[in-house]
């Protein structure tokens, strides 16, 4: 594959997406708080009171199962405040839509944005509407801005201590597995729906511990991927257990069946948490405590060793859960 | 005339310089001898690698010693005279052995480990010997070498044996020059050396007498031991016990994959135990008593008294006799053949390391026959397969690694290749040398990476070579092609298949024009597309993909490399069939694969022995790599039915077999299991036959090469060896370098420097 032009691989959230943004933006724009990598940003002028973070949404098909693109665009940009110790305030919204798509279409997605921005407590302060010619675009591309009121500060990479705990608040993948069904159009009754949801609930509860170190969104490049920016930022090894990790076994079948390794497939509802050691057991109780949290599982921890995720297998093995490539191809010769 | 007479006893001095093996193996006592025997006097010495010489005395004993030095010198030496010239005499009266030199410009051989020799196996039977059963003798014709090495000159100080002072008995037969264990680096004694240790729960033995009988106690009790032996742990069991060995692939879950089994040494050739289970032919009966004493894939007989579960669905033994003393001892006590497999988890190297050994094997193993000579580095047994009346390399281990390989054109700066995924291997190189390390396992696991980086920084340091350019290969997934870019070394990459195809030639550099079919499973190809049943035409530096098969797109990415049946429903799909066979859920992958999901195209002829597998044998799923393709083999048995194989030409111009009828020979209702399987292996040989011809008419072929882990299919091997040579081709099977993707280092750093060797032509 050419790496002189843009392909796909630029945009699934592994090696060439992270080598573009530092290459092309964050050089570009010189600004020290967007190299730290996080999902948000203090805006300086409020001494870090208020949080910025901004997302654009492109996902085909429009409507899946358990979900479409405006809950997709209001919590994606939510969750990346919540994540960031932010409680969502001001939102905007911009609309790219291609010629052609249905009106109703559209109002069926811009309701379910505005529901999920409703329940967040936030509110939606501008907007802009484009139309591209039909063949120019996906239907519709949404682009939110999100401003967020910091109620948790500290947590970042820096904090994170070899011996701390990773938890995840539910079963992993089921957003990629979901839309990549809808997208092909496979004739499978909707056994998988995506988790698409806000994850501003279970922020709050981790927000309250002392000991919290890091919250982040597994969305593109899935559980696996998060768990390589940890070990890059920090160059400390992570080691997960695979038999602790939650997953749905709708889930799990498909990706037996196609192929796929679900650690790298996107969530749009979950969060990993770094905890220190302490805090796992209570971080734990809260979020089981709450329905989204319901499956939440203490999957592994921050090892202290070379800056490598290694998954423990089920029967003693171990195997190395490596940044994601450009197009993942077989490799057993 | 007449000249001025020449004193007859006129003193001349030489001074040689001798590469080549030359360390670890006697060579300095055997000069030391050889100069006392034809009278000269001087000294030897050990600079990183060579040995220099100093010789003085008459010219006829000067001569004397010449000649005699490559030629008499002792059986696991290789010497090469590397310089030889005149030097004044310095009055010396007597040879001496000096101490070793450290330069900064080594040229040094790092010595594999080798079983006893016979001397030291007399003495191990010996009861009125000093070493009498002791597990740990050695002398400088044997014992462990590259598993204990940290460091060269090859010396005490610099192995695993630093610490264990020499009790005085030892250190004078260390200082005596006539003594065979004269500077025996490894030289150890019951007083003074590494014991044995037994644990079994709460109860530890620490005697090594008592240690070594409550292993073979608990042997025979059907119990499951790991033993430490030389490049790490082995977990043991009764070979004849089915059971045991039940519970041994229960506890490993290990279902199917072959189970290596170690056999006493006993008769006239040590062979006997072996021959009452297997029929080693001529090739195998050697390669099983040498020194390297790998692990030799040997027919099983009919009537062999083994447990059924050793190779299940296999006709062939994975045998090698005791390859250390401790071995020797075990296997005599026992009085029977031992399952030895290797201590790891599946495709992790083997463990070295007594605390990890009862940590990890702790749930495998009853108990442990430690020992406490430490292990520098891990190598795994090697493996040999007889295939056309001669011994290959199927996995480069203990003893034969590592394995140096003259490379046909030379490299002008030092470089490390670093080989391919699975099986990794990695070769440094420089100027005419290369090194290929042993097998260190499969790269998706951390200990693998861990033992890889270790070898590639042990390698360049041992040899005193600092590498400046990598070559990897060119597959993006790679943690090999990672590793070699996150070094900040400038990196070159060679496609898979010309890597395959110019390991090959290495072997052969008299060779100019190749054939070459490189045919395995997977590997990233110059299209960008994953080849495996390639036709490659040129030399290394310049190879052409002239022939190829016709492209099929396994569904589940590397899933269809462990599930045979997702190649078969690929082919059937494609021919416009259904999948015969029942797979919960297949609906699915039937829906992604017309959408081309994760169904990436390959040619990959491995793939179709997974297909073939799958629709004679029924082996859907596979527990380990290769199982459905061996099981094929094994099946095989008399002609069967040879379909002909069409071939087309592409809008490339590569001429492509088209599998299509050999889908409808696997289909076929009226033959038998074993006449699909030989079927299939005649329709795939008289294909590549065919296809070969055809690719010798238009190009002009020196040699046809058969290589990639498909090769390593011995009915498929020897039958299209077969027909080509009938039809006039000399070919060539890799012996030395593996085939499979082991061997892959080498051919990059031969593919490296004959590309290097081309942009200097052109200049
Ligand atoms: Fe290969
Ligand atoms: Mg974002
Ligand atoms: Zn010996
Ligand atoms: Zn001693």
């Amino acid at each position: 594959m050419s790496e002189d032009r843009i392909s796909l691989a630029h945009g699934n959230g592994g090696r060439l997406m992270r080598q573009l943004i530092e290459t092309h933006f964050f050089a570009a724009f010189d600004e020290p708080a967007l190299a730290q990598g996080l999902d948000a940003t203090p805006v300086p002028a409020t001494g870090g009171n208020l949080m910025m973070t901004v997302d654009g949404f492109t996902v085909q098909p429009l409507e899946f199962p358990g979900g479409d693109l405006g809950t997709l665009a209001a919590n994606g940009t939510i969750n990346d405040l919540a994540v960031c110790g932010a409680r969502p305030r001001w939102l905007t919204l911009s609309a790219i839509l291609e010629e052609g798509l249905p009106v109703e279409q559209l109002a069926r997605l811009v309701r379910s944005f505005a529901e999920a921005v409703r329940g967040s407590g936030a509110t939606v302060l501008a907007g802009d509407t484009k139309v591209v010619p039909h063949g120019q675009g996906g239907g519709a591309y949404l682009t939110v801005t999100g401003l967020g009121e910091t109620v948790r500060g500290g947590l970042s990479f820096a904090g994170i201590r070899p011996g701390d705990k990773v938890l995840v608040s539910g079963p992993v993948g089921d957003h990629g597995t979901a839309v990549m069904l809808a997208r092909e159009d496979f004739d499978l009754r909707g056994d998988v729906r995506s988790d698409c949801a806000s994850v501003l609930g279970l922020c709050e509860a981790a927000w309250a511990l002392d000991g919290l170190r890091f919250l982040r969104d597994p969305t593109r490049g899935g559980l696996a991927t998060v768990a390589n920016e940890i070990a890059q930022a920090t160059g400390q090894g992570i080691r997960l257990s695979e038999p602790c990790i939650p997953l749905h076994p709708a889930t799990t079948s498909v990706c037996e069946m196609l192929g796929f390794d679900p650690y790298y497939l996107a969530c749009e509802g979950r969060v990993v948490a770094v905890v220190g050691p302490e805090d796992a057991g209570p971080l734990l109780e809260a979020w089981r405590a709450l329905p989204e949290g319901a499956q939440a599982a203490e999957i592994g921890q921050v090892a202290g060793d070379a800056p490598r995720v290694v998954l423990e297998t089920e029967i003693g093995g171990e195997r190395l859960l490596d940044e994601l490539e450009d197009d993942p191809l077989p490799r057993i010769c | 005339m007449s000249a001025p007479p020449v004193p007859v006893d006129a003193r001349r001095a030489r001074r040689l310089s001798v590469g080549g093996r030359v360390q670890g193996v006697g060579f300095r006592p055997f000069v030391y001898r050889l100069a006392r025997l034809v009278g000269v006097a001087g000294w030897v010495q050990n600079a990183s690698g060579h040995v220099l010489i100093h010789v003085e005395g008459p010219q006829a004993a000067l001569d004397d010693f010449a000649a005699r030095l490559v030629p008499d010198a002792p059986p696991l030496a290789r010497p090469e005279i590397v310089d030889c010239e005149d030097a004044s005499p310095a009055g010396l009266t007597d040879f001496a052995i000096a101490a070793s030199a450290a330069d900064d410009a080594p040229c040094v051989s790092l010595p594999p480990d080798l079983f006893v020799c016979d001397d030291c196996l007399r003495e191990l039977a010996d009861p009125n010997a000093r070493r009498y059963r002791y597990p740990f003798i050695n002398c400088t014709q044997c014992g462990p070498r590259y598993t204990i090495i940290t460091g060269l000159p090859y010396d005490r100080a610099a192995t695993t044996m630093v610490g264990f002072p020499l009790c005085d008995d030892c250190r004078a037969a260390f200082e005596d020059p006539v003594d065979r264990r004269f500077h025996a680096q490894p030289l150890a004694c019951p007083v003074c050396g590494p014991s044995l240790s037994y644990v079994e729960g709460e109860t530890r033995i620490g005697a090594t007498e008592a240690a070594l009988a409550a292993c073979v106690a608990r042997l025979k009790a059907g119990g499951i031991v790991a033993v430490k032996g030389v490049g790490g742990y082995h977990l043991m069991c009764d070979a004849g016990n089915a059971e045991a060995v039940a519970a041994l692939r229960a506890r490993k879950n290990r279902p199917h994959k072959p189970l290596a089994v170690m056999f006493p040494m006993t008769g006239a050739d040590g062979l006997d135990a072996v021959r009452a289970h297997l029929a080693p032919d001529a090739t195998a009966a050697t390669a099983l008593c040498d020194p390297v004493r790998p692990i030799v894939l040997t027919l099983k007989r009919a009537d062999a008294a083994l447990a059924p579960g050793i190779a299940p669905g296999l006709d062939e033994i994975g045998a090698f006799l005791p390859y250390s003393p401790l071995h020797h001892l075990l296997l005599t006590d026992f009085g029977g053949p031992l399952v030895a497999t290797s201590g790891n988890i599946s495709g992790e190297p083997v463990i070295t390391d007594a605390a990890e050994a009862e940590g990890r094997l702790g749930s495998v193993a009853d108990a442990f026959l430690h020992h406490d000579r430490p292990i520098a580095r891990p190598a795994d047994d090697s493996v040999i397969r007889p295939i056309a009346g001669r011994a290959r390399t199927i996995r480069p281990g203990r003893g034969l690694a590592p394995l140096e390989v003259e490379l046909p054109m030379p490299l002008n700066a030092p470089v490390l290749a670093t080989g391919g995924h699975m099986k990794a291997t990695l070769a440094l190189g420089w100027g005419n040398r290369a090194v290929l390390s042993p097998h260190i396992g499969d790269l998706d696991s951390p200990r693998a990476l861990s033992v890889y980086e270790a070898v590639a920084a042990d390698l360049p340091r041992l040899y005193g070579v600092r590498p400046e350019w990598i070559v990897c290969d060119a597959h993006p997934g790679y943690a090999s092609r990672r590793w070699a870019r996150e070094t900040g070394l400038p990196v070159s990459e060679v496609f898979h298949h010309f890597a395959h195809a110019s390991a090959l030639a290495a072997e052969r550099p008299d060779v100019r024009r190749w054939l070459v079919l490189a045919w395995d499973g997977v590997g990233y190809g110059a299209d960008g597309t994953l080849w495996g049943g390639e036709a490659l035409v040129g030399a290394p530096g310049g190879w052409r993909r002239a022939g190829s098969w016709r492209p099929f797109h396994p569904i589940g990415g590397d899933k269809a490399g462990r599930e045979p049946w997702r190649s078969a429903a690929a082919l059937c799909w494609a021919a416009g069939r259904a999948y015969p066979r029942d797979i919960e859920g297949i609906g699915l992958a039937e829906a992604a694969w017309r959408k081309g999901l994760n169904a990436p195209a390959t040619s990959a002829v491995g793939r179709l022995f997974d297909a073939a597998a799958c629709l004679a044998l029924g082996r859907d799923v596979a527990s380990f790599e290769g199982q459905g393709p061996m099981e094929l083999e094994a099946a095989a048995a008399g002609e069967g039915p040879a379909v002909e194989v069409p071939l087309f030409r592409d809008g490339d111009g590569v001429l492509r077999l088209d599998w299509a009828p050999l889908l409808d020979l696997l289909l076929r209702n009226d033959l038998s299991v074993a006449e699909k399987a030989a079927g299939f292996h005649a329709s795939v040989a008289k294909a590549a036959a065919r296809q070969v011809r055809a690719l010798a008419q238009e190009a002009e072929v020196q040699a046809v090469g058969l290589t990639g882990g498909v090769f390593q299919n011995r009915k498929l091997a020897e039958m299209l060896s077969a027909r080509l040579a009938q039809a006039g081709f000399t070919v060539v099977i890799p012996a030395r370098i593996p085939a499979n993707d082991g061997g892959l280092a080498i051919g990059q750093l031969v593919e490296y420097a004959a590309r290097q060797a081309n942009e200097a032509d052109d200049e």
